[in-house]
């Protein structure tokens, strides 16, 4: 028998201080590095902790394992980029007109899919991506099709006549970033502290008790669905907006649902701080890849000849193998640490602890 | 009328090679109960083969299916045993991820080593055709749809026949039955998977002369053979086999009323409504 | 009045009937034990009357409302809660957290619900378990669990499904100090067991199923006296 922990409402001091120091460090980051790169990698992490955060709501909180997600993500960033390319709305209001459009999304799927369970759900997840990922290749009046959408400008923000910014540099993208990311972790923490959180639980531990104890499980499947959806399209705008392409195999692309869940399981579903794990160890390892740092580090260090078979093989091949990454990872944790780096971490915390006593 | 019948063919040709894929997952599904998301990846790793096959050795893609078959099911067996075996008493979620992740390191495995480019495996038969009643058959379709009619009929003969095959429809009814039984239920699981990724493979050996070959062709594939096995049933084999020939006429025909970009939609919509209406499939018993 | 009213309730799976016209009535504050050999169609009755199943044939009426067509959720949230033959914890979560999931069906406040749930753990005894994860306690306790969180929704009928399946005599003395306690309370109580024993110390009513009918419906010296019952039980076993 494990005991738990006393259920904790309030925050300890000491987390508390080191959280907020945290984020001040985080709000200051970009005044002191000017680095583009570690700009760049901080907001791809940013984006992979917003999309593990919400999906984590609707897979780790309440054990609807969707494999669709990437639906909400194209919802935000196919509204904001057409607003902004073909209607001239800026991006800062089109991330709205993204989250009512997934919003919508999540209610026709939630409407369909969870009358099925288990391994029927995630088939029907799938399915609908699928759905809207060929219709936004084939319409292409809209959409415009395979050949995606590219930003030509985005309107400069202001406020007042005041100009905020021009989007000329990262550090926007930096912010707005970080901001979605700590509303995410703040709606987390929150539901994991209100009934909807408890109810969410109880659903995944146990659909037929959770009824039985007067939890309606439509309701409740789709509140869970909708917050997903909509605070996926956050993560869906911004990457749209920062990266100023999207195409249906980028951003409505079963890979992409994937790598949303494997960001949760890799750090610990049903966690606040999961699915930030989880993008702290993808991003920096998949972006090692793609960017062929791993290769050209075995070549610099002199491990590996450039103009040998190996070498070329490497410079050649492993940028485009990053997702490899992925099925690696995905593969070690089932196997190995089913409850994902954070719980593996606690277990041996734990187990250390034990040893010592 | 012959535009219809013209889709209706291509469809059943088509439908042919589905079937297999189909009943591969199903029989996977039926003993294991483990949906296995790298079916696809399984397929496109039997295309590979056969690409390999022919430009290397210059066997043709119909009889290095000799090859590719026993090849892919030793490979199937030792995922099972590596992989699969360990988590069967896991939450269906995280035996999904497994499956998948299987398939992202099979397919980016390829990618590794044989690059993202697209390979045509043409023989000269590839783009042939003839004509019965006005009528245009691919050739290189119809040899393919006759080899999966002979394996269907092989398999169906070991599964009722044989005792191996009996133990695997046994197992697929009812696992601790069949384990009280005296059925070395790891075994079948072995046999099983290896059986139905020799199916994948060999389907990907089959249309590799029709179709573009590279790494990511699996998941359409994988895709399809869900809707099939749902369609079917799940663990049902002549669900499968019906639901693989139901599908490729759906798309066929699909393609032709709406638009060749439209036909995936047509069989994802079937399949939505199929999973809403009738869970247990369209063969299946109705349990609620 | 009754407080539960079972109208000709029949149940079929295919062309197979489960119940086929079962009719009897539950008084306020009564124990009524639900009774018959395996497969007499007991739980799929439970599973009627709560809302698992819509009855093929036949009507529900509790505390004056019919039951057509609702939902498990509104069920319970009316008042009618049930336990589960085989229990069914929400098994990654603490035990004092399982019983707040009851507790919220009657507030929206995380405090409110606590100390409720406390209060049940105490009728229980689990309250010294309060901070365990529920999947890991032993069966005995996780069978008082499942009946204090069922009590935390604060239902006026009780239906449960062999709470005493599985237990050593001692923990089943326990719950039957339980039910009897819960009587005492004022809860409506229907009781599905196995024990025949048991049944008859506890039950101030009792009905017999047996292949999905009503065999026989009595107090307890009527039933063990009823020789159709007798046969039943003695032919099938």
């Amino acid at each position: 028998m494990k005991p738990l922990f006393k259920n904790t409402t309030g925050i300890g001091a000491l987390p508390a201080i080191t959280g907020l120091l945290v984020v001040v460090l985080l709000f200051l980051f970009p005044r002191f590095v000017e680095n583009t790169y570690a700009l760049h990698i901080m907001i791809l992490i940013f984006i992979s902790i917003v999309m593990g955060s919400s999906w984590n709501l609707l897979g780790g909180y309440t054990g609807q394992y969707s494999v669709g997600h990437c639906a909400y993500f194209g919802m935000g960033a196919y509204t904001t980029m057409m607003l902004m390319q073909f209607r001239q709305i800026p991006p800062w209001l089109g991330i709205w007109c993204g989250m009512v459009a997934a919003l919508v999304v999540a209610l026709i799927i939630g409407s369909i899919c969870f009358r099925l369970r288990g391994p029927y759900f995630v088939l029907a997840s799938i399915a609908v991506a699928e759905i809207l990922r060929v219709s936004a290749l084939n319409l292409k009046n809209i959409t415009n099709g395979a050949e995606g959408i590219l930003t030509t400008e985005i309107p400069p923000l202001k406020i007042g006549g005041a100009l905020i910014t021009d989007f000329s540099s990262k550090v926007p993208f930096y912010y707005a970033g970080l901001v979605f990311v700590l509303l995410v972790i703040l709606v987390t923490w929150l539901l994991q502290n209100s009934k909807l959180g408890y109810y969410f639980q109880a659903i995944r531990e146990d659909q037929d008790a959770a009824h039985s104890l007067g939890i309606s499980l439509t309701f409740y499947k789709n509140v869970a669905l909708s917050l997903s959806a909509v605070l996926t399209s956050l993560a869906g705008s911004l990457y749209a907006v920062y990266v100023g392409f999207i195409d249906p195999s980028t951003v409505l692309a079963l890979d992409l649902s994937v790598q949303i869940v494997l960001i949760c399981i890799i750090g610990g579903i049903g966690t606040i701080f999961g699915p930030v794990i989880g993008a702290l160890v993808l991003v920096p390892l998949s972006e090692a890849l793609r960017s062929n740092m791993i290769g050209e580090s075995l070549i610099n260090s002199g491990i590996v000849k450039a103009d040998s078979a190996f070498g070329s093989f490497l410079t050649e091949n492993l940028s485009h193998a990053h997702v490899l990454i992925y099925g690696v990872l995905v593969v070690v944790v089932i196997l190995f640490m089913p409850d994902g780096v954070l719980g593996f971490a606690k277990a041996l915390a734990a187990r250390k602890r034990k040893e010592v006593v | 009328m012959t535009i219809f019948l013209q889709s209706l063919i291509s469809g059943i040709l088509i439908g042919g090679v589905y079937a297999l894929i189909g009943i591969g997952l199903t029989i996977i599904f039926g003993v294991m109960r483990v949906i296995n998301f790298a079916h696809g990846d399984l397929l496109m790793v039997g295309m590979y083969g056969t690409f390999y096959l022919f430009t290397l050795f210059n066997i043709d893609p119909f009889i290095s299916i000799v090859i590719t078959m026993p090849l892919m099911f030793l490979y199937g067996g030792f995922l099972q045993k590596v992989f699969i075996n360990r988590i069967l008493g896991a939450l269906p979620q995280n035996q999904i991820l497994l499956t998948i992740g299987m398939g992202l390191i099979m397919s980016n495995g390829i990618m590794l080593a044989f690059t993202s480019d697209y390979k045509i495996l043409s023989t000269d038969y590839s783009s042939s055709s003839f004509d019965i009643l006005g009528i245009s058959i691919s050739t290189p379709l119809l040899i393919s749809f006759a080899i999966t009619a002979g394996i269907t009929v092989v398999l169906y003969w070991f599964l009722l026949k044989t005792d191996t095959g009996q133990a695997i429809r046994a197992t697929a009814q009812d696992r601790e039955a069949a384990q009280l039984m005296g059925i070395n239920v790891k075994r079948m699981s072995i046999i099983a998977f290896g059986l139905g990724a020799s199916l994948a493979g060999t389907a990907g050996a089959l249309i590799s002369p029709t179709y573009y070959i590279f790494p990511q062709v699996g998941s359409t594939f994988t895709l399809k053979a869900f809707v099939i096995t749902v369609l079917g049933g799940m663990g049902s084999i002549v669900g499968a086999t019906l639901g693989g020939i139901l599908i490729g006429v759906a798309e066929s025909i699909g393609g032709v009323y709406f638009g060749s970009g439209w036909k995936e939609v047509v069989v994802f919509v079937l399949f939505l409504l199929v999973l809403l209406f009738k869970p247990s499939g369209l063969m299946g018993k109705s349990n609620t | 009045m009754a407080i539960l009213e079972i109208k000709h309730v029949s149940k079929f799976f295919g062309g197979l009937s489960a119940n086929s016209d079962v009719s009897f009535e539950i008084q306020h504050g009564m124990i009524m034990g639900l009774i018959g050999p395996n497969g007499a169609g007991k739980t799929t009755l439970f599973n009627c009357i709560t809302g698992y199943y819509p009855p093929s044939k036949g009507d529900v009426v509790f505390d004056g409302r019919s039951m057509h067509g609702l939902q498990p959720d509104k069920v319970c949230k009316l008042g009618m809660a049930r336990t589960w033959q085989k229990v069914r914890p929400l098994a990654k979560m603490s035990v004092v957290d399982n019983v707040m999931v009851g507790a919220l069906c009657r507030t929206g406040s995380l405090k409110i619900a606590r100390d409720m749930a406390m209060e049940q753990l105490k009728v229980v005894g689990l309250e010294h378990r309060s901070g365990f994860l529920a999947g890991g306690l032993p069966i005995g306790e996780r069978k008082k669990l499942e009946v204090a969180r069922v009590l935390a929704t604060q239902p006026k009928l009780l239906l449960l499904d062999e709470v005493m399946g599985g237990l050593n005599p001692a923990e089943s003395e326990d719950i039957i100090q339980l039910i009897l306690a819960i009587k005492g309370l004022g809860i409506t109580q229907m009781v599905i067991e196995h024990d025949m024993k048991t049944i008859m110390r506890i039950s101030d009513r009792i009905v017999v199923l047996n292949s999905g009918e009503k065999l026989a419906e009595g107090s307890p010296q009527e039933i063990v006296s009823n020789p159709d019952v007798v046969a039943a039980y003695l032919g099938s076993e």
